[in-house]
């Protein structure tokens, strides 16, 4: 007649089980181990009913989830040579992402591409807020096209353009001075550059202006109405001084967390800057049909800045990642 | 070379080998338990945890079979080899016997080769 099995072996069987969860023939798995041990409990240390002959064959048989991967098939959840294409496509499918996103800001509407992606109409600050969720859906979707097929097991070749700078082959600045140096340089620019903006607006409240004709005579005008004038300039000059700050930090610290700091700062006055409303932006006069044009134009560029930054901002996390990862 | 890169690479070399010793000891119908420890009465040595999981891979081929004996106080489970596992120990059996081939004769070129130098 079986005996009755000890209560330390079921609850270290319990913990087995719960590492094997959903597999078919767990309770057979869990029978050969509570057979094994009570085996070796009566052989090795005299009897199964002894606690302390239990704790000895449980001890050598291993811990739990050690005890269940050893079940676990070797096929990897994403195959090897399919992993470098998570980061590579997930670059991709969330500079899209970020570009319907400015699109559905910029222009105030909704984007559905069903059932991939629902982009509702949303303000600058939801958008930000956006950006995180969105970068961890385009990951999760990728990686579960990339785990589809590894699991078919089939060879799949999956393609990818042989143009620009491939994110496997981001390599560290060479030389501790050499690469100090040129950040000085641009430090030095971007403050004289920095300084000039900030003395042009506290002297007239704007840095743009254009050189308007008046007989003979040329004389610079502001270009923008006051308000957004006053507004532009002071975005402008937000992103020159967080450059400055990056640059004085990367003159300490090589750190891509202070890109990364910084690619979001630039986006965040970006996106304040699409945010400016455009009627009544023009101190000058300008032909009726030209401004939609300009317009169009000007939210264009910005949204372009924009994708160059965030595809900045992912090569940034991606080496940090595997940075982590190493 | 630590114990720990031995220990590693040492993992690697038993998957193989633990397929051909519990095709080897399966002539015979054996128990999980008595398979451990006759192992190591031979003077080698087999995770326990490891050898249940590699039971069931072989059960799973085809190449060996088992059966629960309820007649004892402890049930035991019974592995025996079957037709096809015989045919794959003698395929297994030849290609480890040739990589032992292999390494013998390159271990005794760099020996004779030593002797000339």
């Amino acid at each position: 007649m079986p005996q009755k099995t000890p209560n330390k072996l079921e609850a270290y069987l319990e913990e087995i089980s719960h590492f094997l969860s959903g597999r078919a023939e767990r309770e057979e798995v869990l029978s050969e181990i509570r057979s094994h041990i009570l085996e070796k409990a009566a052989a090795e240390h005299g009897a199964t009913d002894d606690t302390a002959a239990l704790d000895k064959a449980i001890a050598a048989y291993g811990a739990p989830r050690r005890v269940a991967e050893r079940y676990a098939e070797d096929r990897p959840i994403i195959a090897p040579a399919y992993k470098r294409y998570l980061f590579r496509y997930t670059s991709i499918l969330f500079a899209v992402h970020m570009l319907l996103t400015g699109l559905a800001v910029a222009f105030k509407k909704s984007f559905i591409v069903f059932p991939f992606l629902y982009m509702p109409e949303m303000g600058v600050l939801d958008a930000l807020m956006y950006v995180p969720t969105a970068f961890l859906a385009d990951l999760g979707a990728v990686a579960l096209v990339l785990y589809f097929i590894t699991q078919s097991g089939k060879d799949v070749k999956l393609p990818w353009p042989k143009i620009g700078a491939d994110l496997d082959e981001i390599k560290p600045m060479d030389g501790f001075f050499k690469s100090r140096l040129f950040t000085a340089i641009q430090l030095a620019a971007m403050l004289a550059v920095t300084s000039f903006a900030v003395f042009l607006y506290v002297r007239f409240q704007t840095i743009f202006f254009v050189f308007h004709s008046y007989g003979n005579f040329r004389d610079p005008m502001p270009l923008f109405t006051p308000g957004a004038g006053r507004s532009l300039s002071l975005i402008v000059i937000a992103m020159f001084g967080a450059s400055v700050a990056t640059l004085l930090v990367k003159l300490v610290t090589r750190s891509r967390w202070v890109d990364v700091a910084s690619n979001i700062v630039s986006l965040a006055l970006i996106g304040l800057i699409l945010r400016q409303p455009f009627d009544d932006l023009f101190a000058v006069p300008v032909a009726e049909r030209l401004l939609p044009l300009i317009r169009q134009g000007i939210t264009f560029v910005l949204l372009f800045i924009a994708v160059m930054i965030t595809i900045d901002l992912i090569k940034n996390l991606v080496a940090l990642g595997r940075k982590k990862l190493r | 070379m630590t114990d720990t890169e031995i220990g590693s690479l040492e993992t690697e070399m038993n998957r193989g080998f633990l397929h051909i010793l519990v095709l080897a000891l399966l002539e015979k119908d054996m128990y999980g338990y008595a398979m451990v420890k006759h192992i190591e009465a031979l003077g080698y040595k087999v995770e326990e945890n490891t050898l249940y999981p590699l039971l069931r891979r072989l059960e799973r081929n085809g190449w060996i079979a088992s059966k629960w004996d309820v007649t004892e106080d402890r049930p035991r489970k019974y592995y025996s080899i079957t037709a096809a596992g015989r045919d794959m120990r003698a395929a297994l059996l030849e290609v480890w016997r040739n990589q032992a081939r292999v390494l013998d004769k390159i271990m005794k070129e760099n020996t004779d080769a030593a002797k000339n130098a």
